[in-house]
């Protein structure tokens, strides 16, 4: 087996070497704010700005280089390197990665243009971008990774990144608690991730991602009977970052850190490298179900079908919860939820292409909404429930107008919204799996997402003011609106880009893409494509909108609670999965502590040692207290050990 | 002479400059005694980065034979295994010294004993005859008693001393009596590890005297580290001691044990290995876990720094007892790492201690707030704590966990659940407690560290932040030492150990 370093790919130019560029520059970026630059409020702006923008542009570039061949690596730095175990720092600069580079720099660089208005008045604004450069660093580190280490490496940076960002306002107790909670629900999804990252590395010898394809292309069977576990415990880090049911809880919680944060870490990167990382180890997920003997009743299954149902699963989930939240951002937050759901659900149905599809264009409307949410909180005095807003259309029509296309695209308004096309893809890889429950399921959700969009939009911007601070509501200033105006664009283009066809021949090269070549081909394509899916989205649109319209046209206040009220508490209490955490498992848990606390406090101190005291106190005369007799023994003791040694030596 | 030699003089010349100094000079007491440590700490540095990497001889050598008659040889010498231990000594020597300015009760005593305690730290580290090693630890193990005998805080004083003394001295009695019956039942003359390696290589010992021996070593060497379930006075002794003390005991006198059974025990023993990891595999899950739990619970600080540091030994435990090379090199990376993060968290706490005037939990908050610098340094150690990339922890651990999942998956599954999962829960909820939260009253008129205040922490942070970006440097001097104590451990007999050869010539013996 060679053990060797990364097997560099040598070209003439290394202009791949630029991905380090991009990679480093946030990192720079936030150093040079910590220790200098944070005197300066200009200086902090223009640092972080120009990092994350040059950074896109660098990535457009890498895009263009690099995405259409079959990948580079850049130059890599050793780690650490020990006969058996070889971890270099390297970048795997391909299709795959520089084009979620793109998603991640670029929705970056709004978040961080709108971030300079929102928390201008903040006194912590240089902590701020420190940590927002921080993280991005982080994310692109995941995004460039070549290896599955490294990978965890900077997946678990991203986790404390987040920690200080959801925590920024640490001051805030449900601030602190939350980023708290954050940080160790995603803890107990990498506890599996290394569990699987060390048997993948015991069964092949190597943790990088081209050795490991060539390993399984040449065996397939290399991982022998822990392939599946290996592909579940993997999954159960991506469970925790991209917040699938029942690892889910973080996520609304996390609506505490600043709402641009939540437009970044929430809707477009941390949350999507969950994804990201599975379509990267695809390869190693696609295997046939095999499991260790003790776990053989999981035979049926394979990593693939059980990746599948979870995300499934979590879009009906989060997409039911949706329906009776009330603070805005909640609302965003569990549609985020349903929304990764679809994307594991589509890996989980052999398509990452449609999984990658979707991430790139919820990726742009998500954040759009986010950042939309964040003008209206602003704009309403930092009022977050939507019952307490109402006809923001005349007094933010820049915001509202952004925000309807996001809600558009959200929904997956056929031919007009980047959505749409995404959506379908991810309908088509379901049933082209024959997996028609998550098909069904997979409708079910696009209706509910309907309804509850339609909800917060009606509720929000449309009817007449509900409080006084919707009253005042006033638009926000230019370097707020024009990231939302930005954002806009892509969630209604992006779906006329053949990203869906390129993402299929990347990841199966062996079947032949039809790139559709007419306007009219290119705008009907899902319904040429796979009409079932097309068809039926598009009724559940029409259902979703027609049933928030009855509920909520002009409603003063949600009419559900009254009509089903069981339900409607159950959702608005989120389905009561924290509550059986703090009943159950966390109690228990504490409960281990707790009874180890006392066996060492009472049994192993109170007991052992005192015991043993009592015994050296006999035999010492006396121990009572350091200065005295102690020491004295203790020297005794020590004088005595040196004369044995004379002894026996002298023998 | 050998920097080595000169590298452990210099705290005990330092001592003897302050024993010296007449009480009407008492300002150079502290003078001194930075300068000597700082030198020792600067010695650390060029000694780490002369040492040539990728050579499993020794390095540096200096020996003088002391008494034929009896076989005793003064030889030191640095190889893999202790050369990042030595620099991790000098550097936390130094910052306890720093932190210590608060001592106003006999500062001239306080400064000579913590100079002596760096002293036998170094000693012990850089001693290849193991009665040296000994005697060494010895020297640095008598002032930590009497300095939390008289510079400790707080009720459980006498309490905390009396058990750490008796567990440490009772500790170190059974690892010498494992050591005269090595240096009885070899018939080498020797505790010299280099002619013992040689010789057993010729006259293996039986296997029931390995076991013995082995066994009396573990136990002994292990209770000085505070291997479960002889761990309950660490984490009490560290409540009461002096900010220095417990810094040098919990960073770097908890190294020696574990370095004496990497230096000694597995070499030479290789029966004993064979005879004794699982139990020590079984114990080592008492302190990953176990202690772990306990840390939970805590409400002070200090107990739960204490007992996260327990913790942390489980990873170096379960490296060993994996007898593998990786398992064994990411557990020397540990003990490196662990030094310096054991030595800041202690630091750290001394100097919330010194301000708020208490360490419970529920009393504290807003650090980050009032105190933006240590608050900060605080909340990196207790993520470095939790094991998060960056940190030199991390690379250990990860490191430990690959290299015991061959022979000890399960143990492997615990360990990452005890550092993920509960190391999480319990130093998640310290900065929740301390650094997060609104300003507490106890905290309300405290003043941050300034200016060159800072350097005590920052000595100890910064290699924290480096081996943990680039862990490379510090894996490639252990490597080849790992290698070759694992082939001796393996072999079912002792091998010869690299030739040594006179400084500053480099030996190079490996298994390459």
């Amino acid at each position: 087996m060679d053990h060797s370093a990364a097997p560099l790919a040598v070209t003439s130019s290394h202009a791949q070497d630029l991905a380090w560029v991009v990679l480093l520059f946030p990192l720079v970026s936030a150093l040079s704010i910590t220790f200098g630059l944070r005197r300066s409020r200009t200086l902090t702006n223009t640092m972080a700005l120009s990092a994350v923008v040059t950074g896109f542009f660098l990535s457009v570039a890498l895009f263009l280089g690099f995405g259409f061949g079959p990948g580079v690596n850049a130059d890599a730095l050793p780690w650490l390197s020990i006969p058996g175990l070889n971890i270099h720092l390297g970048l795997k600069v391909d299709s795959l990665s520089t084009l979620m580079l793109m998603v991640v720099t670029g929705i970056s660089s709004l978040v961080h243009l709108y971030s300079t208005q929102y928390m201008d008045e903040d006194q912590d604004y240089p902590r701020y971008f420190a940590a927002l450069g921080l993280f991005t660093f982080a994310m692109l580190g995941i995004v460039l990774s070549d290896n599955l280490v490294q990978t965890f490496i900077f997946w678990e940076l991203v986790g404390v990144t987040s920690y200080l960002l959801v925590g920024f306002w640490y001051e805030k107790p449900a601030a602190a608690d939350a980023a708290k909670k954050a940080f160790l629900t995603n803890r107990i999804g990498d506890f599996g991730f290394i569990l699987g990252i060390v048997i993948v590395w015991a069964a092949t010898g190597t943790v990088q991602f081209d050795e490991l394809a060539q390993k399984l292309h040449a065996d397939p069977k290399v991982l022998g009977n822990m392939a599946s576990l290996a592909g579940v415990l993997i999954f159960l880090g991506a469970m925790g970052k991209s917040a699938q049911v029942p690892l889910h809880v973080w996520l609304p919680d996390a609506m505490e850190g600043p709402t641009p944060v939540s437009a970044l870490i929430h809707a477009a990167t941390m949350v999507a490298a969950g994804v990201y990382m599975l379509c990267r180890v695809f390869f190693l997920l696609d295997l046939p179900a095999a499991w260790p003997d003790a776990l053989s009743f999981l035979s049926p299954f394979s990593a693939l079908g059980i990746i599948a149902w979870v995300g499934g699963i979590t879009s009906l989930l989060a997409g039911l919860i949706a329906i009776q939240q009330d603070d805005i951002k909640r609302i965003l937050a569990y549609s985020t939820l349903s929304q990764l759901g679809y994307m594991i659900m589509a890996v989980g149905c052999a398509g990452p292409d449609a999984a990658m599809f979707h991430l790139t264009t919820h990726a742009c409307f998500k954040a759009l909404l986010f950042l939309g949410a964040g003008s209206v909180i602003v704009g309403c005095h930092h009022e977050q429930n939507i019952w307490k807003m109402g006809g923001l259309w005349k007094r933010m029509p820049t915001t509202a107008i952004c925000f309807a296309i996001g809600t558009a695209a959200l929904c997956g308004v056929p031919v007009v919204t980047a959505g749409f096309y995404s959506k379908d893809a991810i309908f088509a890889a379901a049933l082209a799996d024959g997996r028609h429950m998550l098909f069904g399921i997979g409708i079910l959700v696009a209706g509910l997402t309907t309804l509850y969009m339609a909800r917060l939009f009606l509720v929000a911007f449309l009817g007449t003011p509900r409080s006084e601070q919707a009253e005042h509501a006033h638009e926000s200033p230019w370097r707020m609106t024009l990231p939302l105006t930005i954002l806009a664009f892509p969630s209604v283009a992006l779906g006329w880009l053949p990203i869906g066809g390129f993402l299929k021949h990347r990841f199966f090269p062996e079947v032949a893409v039809h790139y559709p070549d007419s306007l009219t081909e290119i705008l009907f394509e899902p319904f040429n494509h796979s009409p079932l899916g097309a068809v039926l989205g598009l009724g559940m649109i029409i259902f979703g909108a027609f049933a928030a319209v009855m509920l909520y046209w002009s409603a003063a206040q949600d009419p559900l609670p009254d009509r089903v009220p069981g339900i409607s508490r159950a959702l608005s209490r989120r389905l009561y999965f924290d509550q059986v955490y703090e009943a159950v498992f966390i109690p228990l848990h504490d409960a281990v502590a707790a009874l180890a606390d006392w066996f060492d406090r009472w049994i192993v101190q109170g007991f052992i040692v005192r015991g043993a005291s009592g015994g050296v106190e006999l035999f010492g005369r006396g121990l009572r207290l350091v200065q005295t007799g102690n020491l004295q023994t203790y020297a005794f003791f020590f004088v005595a050990g040196v004369a044995l040694v004379v002894l026996l030596a002298l023998n | 002479m050998s920097p080595v030699s000169f590298l452990i003089l210099l705290p005990f010349l330092g001592a003897l400059a302050i024993l010296l100094t007449p009480a009407k000079h008492s300002f150079a007491w502290r003078g001194t005694a930075l300068l000597f440590s700082g030198l020792a700490a600067l010695t650390g540095l060029s000694i780490f980065f002369d040492f040539v990497p990728g050579s499993a001889g020794f390095q540096m050598v200096g020996r003088v034979d002391w008494n034929s008659a009896i076989g005793l040889t003064y030889h030191v010498g640095v190889d893999g295994l202790n050369v990042g231990l030595l620099l991790v000594t000098g550097l936390v020597g130094f910052a306890a010294v720093g932190v210590s300015s608060e001592i106003e009760k006999q500062p001239k005593m306080f400064y000579v004993l913590l100079l002596l305690i760096i002293g036998g730290a170094l000693g012990s580290f850089a001693s290849l005859d193991l009665f040296f090693l000994y005697f060494f630890n010895e020297i640095a193990l008598v002032p930590t008693f009497l300095m939390i005998g008289i510079w400790g805080r707080g009720e459980q004083k006498n309490y905390a001393a009396f058990q750490i003394t008796l567990y440490l001295s009772l500790g170190a009695l059974v690892a010498l009596a494992g050591l005269i019956c090595l240096y009885a039942m070899s018939g080498a003359n020797t505790l010299d590890v280099v002619v013992l390696s040689a010789w057993l290589k010729e006259h293996p010992l039986p296997a029931a005297s390995q076991t013995l021996i082995f066994g009396l070593l573990l136990f002994g060497f292990g209770t000085m580290v505070g291997l479960f379930p002889f761990h309950s006075w660490a984490p009490l002794g560290y409540g009461v001691a002096p900010t220095a003390t417990a810094m040098l005991h919990a960073g770097i006198l908890k190294k020696v044990g574990l370095y004496a059974l990497l230096r000694a025990a597995y070499p030479l023993l290789p029966v004993g290995v064979a005879q004794w990891t699982g139990v020590l595999a079984v114990l080592c899950l008492g302190n990953l876990l176990y202690c772990g739990w306990v840390a939970m619970r805590q409400k002070d600080l200090n107990l739960l720094f204490g007992n996260s540091s327990l913790a942390h030994m489980g990873f170096v435990f379960l490296g060993l007892a994996s007898v593998s090379v990786i398992g064994i090199t990411g557990a020397v990376v540990i003990m490196v790492a662990h030094a310096l993060l054991a030595a800041l968290e202690f630091a750290l706490s001394g100097y919330l201690y010194r301000q708020a005037g208490t360490l419970e939990l529920s009393k504290l908050g807003g650090a980050m707030r009032q105190l933006p610098f240590v608050g900060a340094a605080l909340v990196a150690a207790l993520l470095a704590g939790c094991g998060v990339p960056g940190f030199a922890n991390f690379a250990g651990e990860v490191t430990v966990l690959f290299g015991a999942w061959k022979a000890l998956p399960w143990h492997v599954v615990a360990a990452a659940w005890g550092g993920l999962i509960i190391g999480g829960v319990y130093m998640l909820r310290a900065i929740r407690q301390v650094a997060h939260g609104e300003v507490s009253p106890v905290l309300a008129q405290s003043t941050d560290a300034g200016g060159v205040n800072r350097a005590p922490y920052l000595v100890l942070l910064v290699p924290l932040i480096y081996f943990g970006v680039a862990p490379t440097g510090l894996v490639d001097r252990i490597k080849p030492s790992a290698e070759r104590i694992v082939a001796r451990a393996t072999s079912g007999l002792p091998a010869t150990p690299a030739p040594t050869a006179a400084e500053p010539a480099v030996a190079t013996a490996s298994a390459h």
